[in-house]
């Protein structure tokens, strides 16, 4: 119980401190930057791709992105396309009943969350080794709390990060895309906020665990991105290369120890495999956090 | 008297090299003990070791009757400073002093007084709001020191705490320290032995990895039982002084300029031997100062074996 407590000290003053410092402000002008930027573009680019169906058509061309879209999100065409991508009927009879708003900024959010995660949190722990700090704490504290601890704090710092960019990503779509601005989905997307924090749990847990293993924090973060980097052409290789027989049979297996291997979960809208994918991934970003813990427990500092 | 600290044959290596070589130690409870020793002597790794910071590869750690350090057992009783070891920079030192308190299991409104406290003490009540890497070296290391006394902890383990402050600060602190005598166990790394003489009642020499000398600074000054006159010249006769005191030992060190004289203190008072000494003394040469004992550094080095290198 004890431990329990001050693991949560730990993560609240992460968090405080992170927040009272700069070093928030970096991390949420990232992740709003990127959220704006990236849903501004791609509705300049819906209204480009209407105004030019609209001109091809010889139709009056809309003011507002969105009008057409609708109809084109139904198409066969595009659904075929959707296909492709998720490589999971499930996922696309799940996701076709969504706002392209919403699916651009999920697409977002599970893309660069990684990344970013990487970049924001993947030298914390490296930091704090390399500059000594951390000794002022685990005679206070006993080493897996302040681990867990800092672990905790990171991951409340990137939900927040992660819902702010959703609301500011609507705020955006309400003012640039027509029919955008229901409460509807400012709830879908704080939904798929959530998502993606969850999504980020086991990215975090790599950069983190990874993170224990050295004192220097640039070190820490060539290391993460070389980690995210292997775990996306590990998917990538799984998904076009399994076969049923011979050892490519066993790489779905591998799969299942990265976090792409349960993505598509997230992307339902049934609670159970919404349960089991959030379960797993969560459980996925503590085996790694764990895996860079049981090297920095024997370690000196 | 019982310990505060007892290691027992400690042994650390860093590849082939023995940090630690066997080094057995105790500090009693509330004793202020000063650590001496050369650079790589193993003070540090002693203290790193006993902080639980370090993994021994050999040898028995018992702190406060507890065990090894564990922080389940000792945070908040066992406090260090350690060694070029920076506070996070963008924290603030009241944030940081009573986050430090709340690990430490100080209530929220003790850990704040705590911390209050304790940066006023250390002379920083006026940039309780600014940034750690906003303070100058010295003031971060005046943080450092005040993170060691949050709760008040039984046992403080301090690396070359002076280091680094003006000599206002130091004289400060050297006075804060020396209040907490009797109080609280103090171990002090340093190589100020001026400093260790003003803070420490014990003091240990440690010297490749082993403890050479663990005894109180009046021992090993010999405070209680040596009286040292600084003489203007070499006393031509040393017959006289030795008939004055026929119980006590008389020897002339040409290079310091110092008559010494080694007595029982069992039989004769300090005064006693003044009272017999300082007459044919005074027939001989002019006496510019007399002392109780020795310096510290010079019972150092002669337990160091360097008083002849001199």
């Amino acid at each position: 119980m004890n431990a329990l407590r001050q693991t949560w000290r730990v993560a609240c003053y992460e968090w405080f401190d992170a927040l009272r410092s700069r070093r928030a402000l970096v991390v949420l002008l990232l992740y709003l930057a990127a959220a704006v930027c990236n849903m501004y573009w791609s509705i300049n680019l819906l209204h480009k791709l209407e105004t030019e169906l609209a001109s091809a058509l010889q139709l009056p061309a809309s003011e507002q992105a969105g009008v057409v879209s609708t109809a084109l999100w139904k198409s066969k065409p595009f659904q075929r396309m959707m296909t492709k991508m998720t490589q999971n009927d499930l996922v696309l009879r799940d996701i076709t009943g969504k706002h392209p708003v919403e699916l651009i900024y999920a697409w977002f959010a599970f893309f660069y969350t990684p990344l970013l995660v990487v970049l924001v949190a993947g030298n914390r722990i490296a930091e704090e080794i390399g500059s000594g700090s951390v000794r002022y704490v685990i005679f206070r504290t006993s080493r897996a709390s302040w681990s867990l601890g800092k672990f905790v704090g990171q991951t409340l710092m990137i939900g927040l990060a992660l819902m702010l960019s959703g609301a500011s990503a609507y705020a955006v779509a309400k003012f640039r895309l027509a029919g955008s601005g229901t409460p509807d989905l400012f709830l879908n997307m704080v939904q798929w906020s959530l998502r993606a924090w969850i999504y980020s749990i086991p990215y975090l847990g790599l950069a983190m665990g990874l993170s224990h293993l050295t004192r220097s924090p640039s070190k820490a973060t060539v290391m993460g991105i070389l980690a995210i980097t292997l775990c996306f052409a590990l998917s990538i290789l799984i998904r076009h290369f399994t076969l049923d027989t011979g050892w490519r049979a066993f790489l779905p297996h591998l799969g299942q120890l990265l976090p792409d291997g349960h993505k598509m979960l997230l992307w339902r809208n049934a609670a159970a495999p919404l349960v089991a994918g959030s379960a797993t991934l969560v459980t996925l970003g503590f085996c790694y956090l764990l895996t860079g813990y049981a090297f920095f427990r024997n370690r000196d500092v | 008297m019982e310990n505060a600290i007892e290691t027992v044959s400690l042994v650390k290596r860093y590849g082939a090299r023995r940090a630690l070589d066997g080094l057995s130690l105790a500090v009693p409870r509330y004793a202020v003990l000063g650590l001496v020793g050369p650079n790589g002597a193993g003070k540090t790794t002693w203290m790193m070791s006993v902080a639980g910071l370090l993994h021994l590869h050999g040898g028995t750690v018992n702190l406060l009757g507890g065990g090894p350090f564990d922080p389940a057992v000792h945070s908040g009783r066992v406090t260090l400073l350690p060694q070029d070891s920076e506070l996070p920079l963008e924290s603030r030192p009241v944030d940081l002093l009573t986050h430090y308190g709340l690990l430490q299991g100080l209530t929220r409104r003790e850990a704040e007084r705590s911390a209050a406290s304790m940066l006023q003490e250390v002379h920083l009540g006026d940039r309780l709001a600014a940034t750690v890497r906003s303070l100058s070296h010295g003031m971060r290391k005046r943080v450092m020191i005040a993170q060691c006394f949050i709760g008040f902890p039984e046992l403080v383990l301090l690396d070359e705490p002076l280091s680094g402050l003006d000599p206002r600060e130091t004289a400060h602190m050297r006075a804060f320290l020396t209040r907490r005598r009797g109080r609280q166990t103090l171990v002090i790394s340093s190589h100020n032995l001026h400093d260790i003489e003003v803070m420490c009642d014990r003091v240990a020499f440690i010297e490749k990895g082993r403890t050479v000398r663990n005894a109180t600074l009046d021992e090993i000054i010999g405070a209680s039982n040596m009286l040292l006159y600084r003489v203007t010249a070499a006393p031509a006769d040393l017959a006289p002084l030795s008939a004055a005191v026929p119980d006590a030992t008389l020897a002339y060190d040409a290079v310091n300029g110092l008559l010494c004289c080694r007595y029982d203190p069992r039989r004769d008072t300090p005064e006693q031997i003044n009272a017999r000494v300082l007459p044919p003394l005074l027939a001989q040469c002019g006496v510019i100062d007399v002392s109780r004992g020795d310096s510290l550094e010079a019972a150092y080095l002669r337990t160091a074996g360097d008083m002849q290198k001199i």
